[in-house]
């Protein structure tokens, strides 16, 4: 059975490509798809500290406390796809453009 | 027996994680980075079940891959995408951007493998939903309440964004 170590690593790859995807893709939904990717590492990372790791004493009433953030994660992650999307629909309606190199009004 | 099953399961679904998550950065059409997000965030449904989480991966597959991949495929039908633009990066971005992230995974791995964790004993293998569902009642209940508010907030402020006027 694979220890914390390869969970945890996992979670650091994922996360990373997440990055480079954010990084070098100029298309705004897969910037999004990549921030997804993020949090998705790190959620792993979460649920497997609340799997491997005990909490000190009196600091949680509840075994859960990893898996309870990863929800949370999870719930915040879905608003923010919900509405980048919209942004990115309002957007194009106004610029005819999904390009990240094109939506430079704000550039100084 | 379930160990060897546990440890094969395990490198089957990380390894199709990895893949789709590299297909996301990779594929040339937006539409094909869908696809691969959807089985990189199926599999890491499965990682969940193998950290016996199993209402976090019945909550994955319901909210990633049922709700945000449809949004993401509304997002992607509702803006024509133009295929005459480059979709990556200029060169000398790409390669900043391979270089930030391996940097970064580096000193990850580095502090992962370094680090002694607090290991418990035994690891914890239980049904969660009734202990995550007395938590968000109890010690939770405060972030659980502001969570419903932060998604009703994002969903009218989605529609007002998205509108047509």
């Amino acid at each position: 059975m694979p220890g914390l170590n390869q969970f945890l690593i996992l979670g650091a790859i994922i996360f990373c490509i997440g990055i480079y995807g954010a990084l070098s893709r100029r298309n705004v939904v897969v910037l999004l798809m990549a921030l997804e990717l993020m949090l998705n590492g790190v959620n792993i990372t979460l649920v497997a500290f609340n799997r491997f790791l005990t909490p000190p004493a009196g600091v949680s009433s509840s075994p859960f406390a990893g898996q309870m953030f990863a929800l949370f994660v999870i719930a915040v992650a879905a608003a923010e796809a919900a509405l980048g999307l919209a942004i990115v629909i309002a957007v194009y309606r106004v610029r005819h453009t999904v390009q990240v190199d094109q939506i430079d009004a704000l550039r100084g | 027996m379930t160990e060897v099953v546990a440890t094969i399961a395990f490198w089957v679904f990380a390894i199709t994680a990895v893949v789709g998550a590299l297909g996301v950065v990779w594929a040339k059409r937006v539409f094909h980075s869908a696809m691969f997000l959807t089985v990189a965030l199926g599999s890491t449904a499965a990682i969940y079940v193998l950290l016996s989480a199993d209402f976090l991966a019945a909550v994955q597959i319901l909210v990633y891959t049922g709700a945000v991949v449809i949004l993401v495929l509304f997002a992607i039908m509702l803006t024509p995408q133009s295929v005459e633009l480059p979709t990556f990066a200029p060169g000398g971005q790409q390669l900043g951007g391979v270089i930030v992230a391996l940097a970064l995974l580096a000193l990850m791995i580095a502090a992962i493998t370094n680090q002694p964790w607090p290991l418990a004993a035994q690891p914890l293998d239980q049904p969660t939903s009734f202990g995550l569902g007395q938590g968000l009642l109890t010690t939770y209940l405060f972030p659980f309440e502001l969570a419903s508010l932060v998604l009703l907030v994002a969903m009218i402020g989605a529609i007002l964004l998205a509108r047509e006027d």
